[in-house]
């Protein structure tokens, strides 16, 4: 079987299972508004979200991926099918690959449903540039469930399960959490008056920093994904 | 090997001695730029190398779990949870003297200054590592995710460093004096102290290695014993 055919067959697996249960894309989306009510009811009197719309957005989104990133893998191990995808005729990083796409659609759909909700909520607007704001979102989201799914492998394998992966991953975050949340707040608050040109240009250097993470976590994963599923 | 190690602390103990002396004896007291006595950057002199030492050691760390992972030797995996234990003590020893830096220079004990920040998250970071090895119960799958944990932490580390950066800091870096304007004994209490530091780290790491060595030669002992 071809690489593209191994990973197509695994997030199809991915997929058609969800499509049956729906527990991943419902509880995450659930998550998510969850949080926004938190949102609301922790900063008080505060209506005017703009601020710090972008740093909302990506919490929210980082916190929901880890419930979806933790489903991806405990799934495989309870039912032993992590096992079955070993011993299959698959090579270890096109599993990486199936499964990191997989997780990408499930959070990309959250997203699609979460983001016009937590515009039209929160009173925020895109007023920089949509292809922007839309671009720093999936760019976050490749970074996410690159790292995400090497280290979901990880604590699905130990004895904490669960527990460990926030604790792992969070941290491990920053920096695409960091240049995420200042690409998003940019592309939302707009380039105009004085600060304009400098906002615009601390935005852009922010986006290609985050590509360049991308890239980054993609080949030190890749490289060491084969280490970690299995022996 | 014993014998170098001991000669090795020795030799970094007496280093940090005397770069202490100088910086505190001979160098002079560092001005501010509008004229005013900076006491307080005596501080450099230690904060500076033990920076360095714990950004070195986490970097051992990434390259002994990379080696652990080709060759498939256990020493490897013993030096690079030995690097990354001790790049978290002197972490731990940045932080503190940071911040009592902080309350000093801005009057704050806590700054969100991108310089502490970063380090701050390192911290984190490599916190989660200990609790990671702690997770698995066996051996060999404690060490191959512990060094591809090291790794994953080492690549974050420098991009973390960077992306802090695109935030405006609203205070000068009032320390970053250092390296650009030292001169005479200033400088040579800053190398020697950076040199001997250095040497203290490998010292220790050469111990931490030997015992756990030990450690590993105790517990064959005990099984053999019939537990």
């Amino acid at each position: 079987m071809s690489a593209t055919r191994q990973i197509g067959a695994i997030i199809k697996k991915d997929v058609i299972a969800e499509l049956r249960t729906k527990e991943m894309v419902v509880t995450m989306v659930l998550f998510v508004l969850i949080i926004m009510v938190a949102f609301h009811f922790g900063f008080g009197e505060t209506k005017d979200f703009a601020p710090f719309a972008g740093g909302l957005i990506w919490i929210a989104f980082l916190f929901a991926s880890t419930l979806g990133l933790n489903r991806s893998f405990v799934h495989e191990k309870d039912e032993g099918c992590l096992e079955g995808l070993l011993l299959a005729p698959v090579d270890r990083p096109n599993i990486f690959f199936g499964k990191m796409l997989g997780n990408l659609i499930f959070l990309t759909i959250v997203e699609i449903i979460a983001v016009p909700l937590y515009l039209g909520m929160l009173n925020l607007s895109v007023n920089g540039s949509v292809p922007l704001f839309v671009g720093a979102i999936v760019l976050g989201n490749i970074g996410i469930c690159t790292v995400g799914t090497l280290l979901s492998t990880i604590s699905v394998n130990s004895k904490m399960r669960d527990m460990l992966l926030p604790v792992i991953y969070l941290p491990i975050m920053t920096p695409i959490l960091m240049t995420a949340v200042i690409a998003t707040n940019g592309a939302m608050a707009g380039f105009v008056g004085k600060d304009g040109p400098q906002m615009y240009a601390q935005v852009m250097s922010a986006m290609k920093l985050l590509a360049v993470y991308d890239i980054i976590f993609l080949l030190v994963a890749y490289a060491l994904y084969d280490f970690v599923i299995g022996e | 090997m014993k014998k170098a190690t001991y000669s090795l602390i020795f030799a970094g103990g007496a280093l940090l001695m005397i770069g202490f002396a100088i910086a505190f004896l001979v160098a002079p007291i560092a001005v501010s730029e509008s004229g005013k006595e900076l006491f307080n950057q005596k501080i450099f002199y230690y904060h500076a190398p033990v920076a360095e030492t714990s950004l070195l050691a986490f970097l051992l760390g990434a390259v002994f779990g990379a080696l652990f992972l080709i060759k498939k030797e256990r020493k490897y995996d013993f030096l690079s949870l030995a690097a990354v234990e001790l790049g978290f003590v002197f972490g731990m020893l940045v932080e503190f003297t940071g911040v009592m830096w902080d309350k000093a220079a801005w009057g704050v004990w806590w700054q969100w200054e991108p310089r502490l920040t970063t380090y701050l998250i390192l911290m984190l970071v490599y916190a989660a590592y200990f609790v990671l090895r702690s997770a698995v119960s066996e051996d060999s799958t404690k060490a191959r995710f512990g060094a591809v944990y090291a790794i994953l932490a080492a690549v974050t580390v420098p991009l973390t460093f960077l992306s802090i950066r695109l935030i405006p800091s609203i205070h000068p870096i009032v320390i970053d004096t250092g390296g650009a304007h030292m001169e005479g004994p200033m400088l040579a209490a800053f190398l020697i102290s950076m040199f001997g530091m250095t040497t203290f780290f490998v010292a220790l790491l050469l111990m931490r290695y030997q015992a756990q060595l030990t450690a590993e030669e105790v517990d064959y002992l005990k099984n053999e014993l019939g537990g």
